[in-house]
């Protein structure tokens, strides 16, 4: 495939079908999509549209139907292509009998770090993630907000070069969702790539350099954030009003009323 | 080679976090020493009613234990939602799949280990005792054995339910055990495509029989031929690699998708 490799992130023509009771469903329906490097880049999308989807896709839990993506230049059908991704879930959950510096340990190592360069990592992911004190107790007496942290410290432990990021704030309090856009800022700061897939859309407005809109599958709208939405409008109005206009412009074509799930 | 390592070891410190050993192991000592102090018909005090029970203990524990820890593995991994986290690292289908084998081998085979070192003890606190190369063939074939139970608990456990492959694994053990050895008994009543059929199935099926040297060890006859104890190794590796092949054919193209919301 021809890549660029000025990107962190590469789709084209991306297709994915579930076969669910005998019919088949697109999630992706010939999806292109660029990611810089060095942006933080939001997927937004009502439920249904694929963001998640598209994520798995990217992290080889769902082959391609067709198309292709790649992770700077390597098919995210080989493993190496993960060697520089940090992925932090929606719902994220770990090892509850292993204590945070050990659910550490045990991520570096299966990114081929160790040693003293491996506990330096560890050491400083968890001063940063506040859970110092907590290093040596079992993630099962950790709280919602802690086991989330946590997570996020397996998330980055690599230093990946292009962090994803599921709803990322969901359940979270405001201190957390303020930790979360300081650490955002912090990797693109430091020249890192960052997905994100958020309902939160002022914190999108506030965190992202591009977004894309995703509906059915496809992305209906998308760009730089500070020229995609018109000036005087909310993110969230230009949001809605962009899924209203694919839903009449269908309707339309079909000649039938149809109404956004 | 070494990321299968790290996942192994997720799966000992899970087994032993958890105490399932500990608990285990209380209850085959606290069961033997029990039984031990029943002297029902002078039993008791014969070493050979000793032996034959403490290994028979060990047996049916080690068969518990692998297919328990084996065939839970996959299963917890996506019920936790850990294997995303997992599989968004560099880490191959193939890679997570025998780390999980191997951690869930070990961790039944280690037990097993414990339970003949007391068994053992106990035994040789009645005045009995055990032939020592016989003994250490029995323990490895035994290993073998356990390695193909949690390579079918394993396998089982990628496409079905955790207790639905617990079930099919247990009646599948069973019948190898019960079934397998008496095929010979049934073709001679036979004819025709049945006995056609019962050859096949005796030469497809697992011989589990194989790996059993209880009998020998009990009654002293002394250990089996190093060649043939070689080729019964063989065999069980084999079985084990065709167990773990087919468990990664069904594995790697298998979808991973929480698309509850999405």
């Amino acid at each position: 495939m021809a890549s660029n490799m000025s990107a962190a992130v590469d789709i084209q023509g991306l297709s994915v079908t579930f076969e669910r009771g005998g019919s088949s469903v697109a999630a992706l329906d010939r999806l292109d999509a660029v990611v810089p490097e060095g942006q933080v880049f939001g997927l937004l999308g009502p439920n249904g549209a694929g963001k998640t989807t598209l994520m798995h896709v990217l992290l080889g839990f769902v082959p391609p139907t067709a198309g292709q993506a790649a992770i700077f230049g390597t098919d995210v059908r080989r493993a190496i292509a993960r060697q520089r991704i940090g992925y932090l879930p929606e719902h994220p959950d770990t090892y509850r009998f292993l204590t945070a510096r050990e659910l550490l340990h045990t991520a570096g190592r299966l990114f081929g770090m160790r040693g003293p360069a491996l506990r330096a990592r560890s050491d400083a992911l968890l001063e940063r993630l506040d859970l110092t004190a907590a290093a040596n107790r079992p993630a099962g007496t950790f709280s919602r907000g802690m086991l989330q942290r946590v997570c996020l410290a397996q998330a980055l432990i690599n230093d990946p070069d292009l962090v994803i990021l599921d709803e990322p704030t969901g359940g979270m309090d405001p201190f957390g969702r303020l930790q979360i856009r300081a650490l955002i800022t912090e990797l693109k700061a430091r020249g890192k790539t960052v997905l994100l897939s958020s309902h939160e859309l002022s914190e999108v407005e506030m965190v992202c350099d591009s977004i894309a809109i995703l509906y059915k599958g496809r992305v209906i709208s998308g760009g730089p954030a500070a020229a995609l939405v018109p000036a005087g409008e909310s993110l969230e109005r230009f949001f809605i009003r962009t899924i209203e206009a694919v839903d009449a412009r269908a309707a339309a074509a079909s000649g039938k009323g149809g109404a956004h799930a | 080679m070494r990321k299968i390592l790290v996942i192994a070891g997720i799966v000992w410190m899970e087994m032993w976090r958890r105490k399932t050993l500990h608990v285990l192991g209380i209850l085959l000592a606290a069961t033997l020493l029990l039984l031990f102090s029943i002297n029902v018909s002078g039993l008791g005090r014969i070493p050979g009613y000793v032996k034959e029970t403490g290994l028979l203990l060990t047996w049916l524990l080690g068969w518990i234990l692998s297919i328990n820890i084996a065939v839970r593995q996959l299963p917890q991994e996506e019920k936790r939602g850990t294997v995303y986290a997992m599989l968004a690292r560099p880490v191959g289908r193939g890679e997570l799949l025998l780390g999980k084998w191997l951690g869930a081998w070990l961790a039944a085979t280690g037990a097993v280990l414990c339970f003949y070192v007391l068994t053992v003890l106990i035994v040789g606190g009645f005045g009995g005792r055990f032939g020592a190369v016989a003994l250490l063939q029995a323990v490895s074939l035994h290993g073998m054995l356990l390695a193909m139970i949690t390579a079918m608990a394993i396998a089982l456990s990628v496409r079905l339910t955790q207790e639905a492959a617990s079930a099919l694994c247990y009646i599948v053990t069973a019948a190898m055990f019960a079934f397998v050895p008496r095929i010979p008994e049934f073709v001679t009543t036979a004819a025709g495509w049945r006995e056609t059929a019962m050859l096949v199935l005796y030469t497809a099926l697992p011989h589990f029989e194989l790996f059993d040297m209880r009998r020998r060890v009990v009654h002293l006859h002394g250990p089996i031929r190093w060649t043939t104890w070689t080729l019964i190794l063989l065999y069980g590796a084999m079985i084990t690699a065709i167990l773990l092949i087919a468990a990664w054919l069904a594995f790697r193209n298998r979808h991973f998708s929480r698309t509850a919301k999405d």
